[in-house]
């Protein structure tokens, strides 16, 4: 085991949340591992050393503050408002990892009280919310919920002293560069055009009917696979945007569509090089593509 | 006197109010829970199949149930509307187990980070991280997503089947995750077998056993807490099939004496934002210890004759539950016929009005979501979750359930392990 005597001190703190980046976060396989280059001055459920309520009592500093769940000022954790201890806790604080799209950008929660309801530093897109002046200090990690492994690629780069690019919600782009849609095990239906009839089978594209973002929407859930083992388009789910400042949207499971076309083109694609292409993959019917791809099933 | 206790490492947080005599006996409690979300208002007006991704997000570790519960509820819109609508036994086979997955790590996460981390500390005998026990519930997880996709928050499951179209290899790595699974309950948790497990409740040694279960149970039987902790002995279970006991008398129970009260809420000049799950106008336990009563599962059956509800049996339950969808999962992995369309079609959500109701019993008991739907939108949506039932506050004559549970505990200290051995989910509460 090489040394590494001095631990990161972080702290995780909740807003308005449902807990799932936690459970998120401790499906991590690695978890022990992380555990050996990291301390937890308070977590929500691991054992830790301080509860909420020392912790509110004497804001200590920290290495990293994780925050969890949307922001709302009046909200409280053990009788504080988050108005006043989250800019505490973040003043004290060397990095901060805004941890799920709640906290990224207000998320699902966000929509039963919009005024109120924000993420710590953007407020879906805007650049709005209570952490914006020290900006340069966060790292997004959105996501509904995020990845263990791109949590503790954030602390390792930390860990590090290594600098994370990101993007311009501040997110990282070696994990947010890539596209949903990168990966996935449909591509070959994508590229020739060939729609999933239904959900519940292996073969089309669901970005055609059943309203899959994962051509628009960045993460790298078809690199990086959920629980070691799968993904929502693996499973045959629709990706449904859920790291973008705009999840959630509405009408999930349905492709929006102008003129029986996608109305929301792959990212950077324009409209016109969609059309040249797509127009000419539909004009060929590539039999392979048109049957079951393991024909035991009935 | 009277102390207000903020209860930590839950799922969220919740106060309890305590009113104790002078030896610090507690003489009252109620329970408060001070986070709403209006997860219902933010499913008003949206389509119906948007529920699916919305509610999961109820709850981080049991969004699963409340996905299978919304399912259920837009299937049950489908048939009181008219339409038809068929699911396959694959299908029904594949949510089962991917259902299970996310009670057997709830179970287990409830049993080590709670359960033996906090009893353990109150004895002097603080554990370290549970990572063996993280580690296998992230391996229950893995075996969950090689159908669902992922976990936590999948929306996998949808009206007419499930979108997953697996093959063998997924059924071969979910059967071997399960094994590694099957050997920690009885390496570690047990220290023996699930029927020599059964054979220490017929016999009343569980306090025998090898396992990390038993020093839980030696734990609580050092604090002289193994058998309080009782409460009304009523117990109800909807989803499924339909049992309410109580006195010891089981009959079927009716979804019409289901009510919520809001009396005790902020609305009403109350102390929380929990509003109280009631059958008959009264409180009745869900969960676990519920299952296998009404279901007459040995040996919980017989601790319940010697100890009735108290910690011992109520904590025997859950981990019984664990060891028996371990099995159950085992069953069905073994039996999937593949070979059966994973989804059957049903018509358009856009073409169906009506109301509907999906039951099912989740981690803590059973979830009921309600919707009324027209043309494919969501006009209203309204959600009771399990530790409504557990965790309600009731009047003086008219005790919760973990309240009545508390009153009568020789401290604090001690009524707040009670309280832990409901397994608190204060999320899910106030949704």
């Amino acid at each position: 085991m090489p040394s590494n005597p001095a631990k990161l001190k972080v702290i995780w703190l909740q807003g308005i949340t449902c807990n799932g980046n936690t459970h998120s976060f401790l499906n991590d396989p690695a978890l022990g591992t992380l555990l050996e280059t990291i301390e937890f001055i308070h977590h929500p459920l691991l054992p830790c050393q301080k509860t909420l309520k020392e912790l509110v009592k004497k804001v200590p500093k920290s290495d990293i503050l994780i925050f969890e769940g949307s922001y709302n000022a009046a909200f409280e954790r053990a009788g504080v408002e988050m108005r006043t201890l989250l800019p505490a806790l973040a003043h004290k604080a060397k990095h901060i990892i805004s941890m799920g799209s709640c906290a990224s950008f207000g998320g699902i929660f966000k929509e039963n009280d919009p005024e109120h309801i924000s993420g710590i530093v953007f407020d879906r897109e805007n650049a709005s919310g209570p952490l914006k002046s020290m900006q340069e200090k966060v790292i997004t990690l959105s996501g509904c919920p995020a990845h263990p492994k791109w949590l503790s690629f954030v602390i390792d780069m930390i860990s590090a002293g290594r600098e994370i690019l990101v993007d311009e919600f501040r997110r990282p782009k070696e994990l947010y560069a890539y596209l949903v849609h990168n990966g996935c095990l449909r591509n070959e239906y994508f590229e020739w055009k060939v729609d999933s009839e239904h959900f519940g089978t292996k073969e089309g594209c669901l970005f055609y009917a059943q309203g899959c973002q994962g051509p628009f929407t960045h993460g790298s859930c078809n690199k990086i696979l959920w629980n070691e083992v799968s993904s929502k388009t693996r499973s045959g789910t629709p990706c449904v945007g859920c790291t973008e400042p705009t999840f959630p949207k509405r009408e999930l499971f349905t492709t929006k569509t102008y003129m029986s076309i996608p109305s929301e083109m792959p990212l950077g694609i324009p409209k016109r090089s969609y059309l040249a292409l797509a127009g000419a993959a539909k004009s060929f019917h590539i039999k392979r593509l048109e049957e079951r791809l393991i024909d035991d099933h009935a | 006197m009277i102390t207000h206790e903020l209860i930590e490492r839950i799922e969220g947080e919740a106060v309890l109010d305590f009113k104790t005599d002078k030896s610090g006996r507690v003489e009252d409690t109620a329970i408060r829970f001070l986070h709403f979300r209006g997860m219902e208002a933010i499913l008003e007006g949206r389509n119906a199949l948007d529920a699916l991704v919305i509610t999961p997000r109820v709850c981080g570790i049991c969004g699963h149930s409340h996905l299978i519960a919304t399912v259920k509820m837009i299937e049950n819109v489908y048939r009181n509307a008219g339409a038809a609508i068929r699911i396959s036994d694959k299908a029904n086979a594949i949510r089962q187990i991917t259902l299970s997955c996310e009670l057997i790590q709830n179970h287990i996460k409830w049993l080590y980070l709670v359960m033996l981390h906090e009893s353990g500390k109150m004895v002097g005998e603080e554990p370290t991280v549970a990572l063996k026990a993280l580690y296998v519930s992230s391996q229950v997880n893995q075996l969950c997503a090689l159908f669902s996709g992922q976990w936590p928050h999948s929306s996998y499951a949808l009206p007419g089947g499930v979108s997953c179209d697996p093959t063998h290899i997924e059924v071969m790595q979910g059967l071997k995750i399960l094994s590694d699974v099957e050997r920690f309950v009885e390496d570690e948790v047990l220290g023996c077998t699930p029927e020599m497990f059964e054979q220490t409740m017929r016999d009343n040694t569980v306090l025998n056993l090898k396992g990390d279960f038993g020093t839980v149970l030696r734990n609580f039987e050092r604090l002289k807490v193994l058998d309080t902790g009782k409460s009304h002995g009523r117990f109800l279970v909807l989803g499924d099939e339909r049992i309410a006991m109580a006195n010891g008398i089981r009959s079927s129970a009716e979804l019409a004496l289901v009510s919520e009260d809001a009396s005790q809420t902020f609305e009403h000049g109350g102390k929380t934002y929990a509003k109280n799950a009631l059958y008959n106008g009264e409180f009745y336990e869900g969960g676990p210890l519920a299952r296998a009563l009404v279901q007459e599962r040995a040996g919980v059956g017989d601790l319940y004759r010697i100890y009735e509800d108290s910690a011992v049996t109520r904590l025997s339950a859950r981990v019984g539950e664990m060891v028996l969808l371990c099995a159950q999962v085992r069953q069905l992995l073994t039996s999937l016929d593949l070979s059966q369309p994973s989804f059957i079609p049903p018509p358009a959500i856009e073409s169906i009005s009506a109301e509907g109701i999906g039951i099912i019993e989740a981690p803590r008991g059973s979830l009921i979501h309600r919707a009324r739907i027209e043309r494919g939108k969501i006009v209203s949506y309204s959600i009771i979750t399990p530790t409504q039932w557990n965790l309600g506050n009731g009047t003086a004559s008219n005790r919760g359930i973990a309240q009545k549970a508390m009153i009568g505990a020789e401290s604090i200290a001690k009524a707040s392990l009670i309280f832990r051995t409901f397994d608190v989910c204060s999320v899910c509460t106030t949704h």
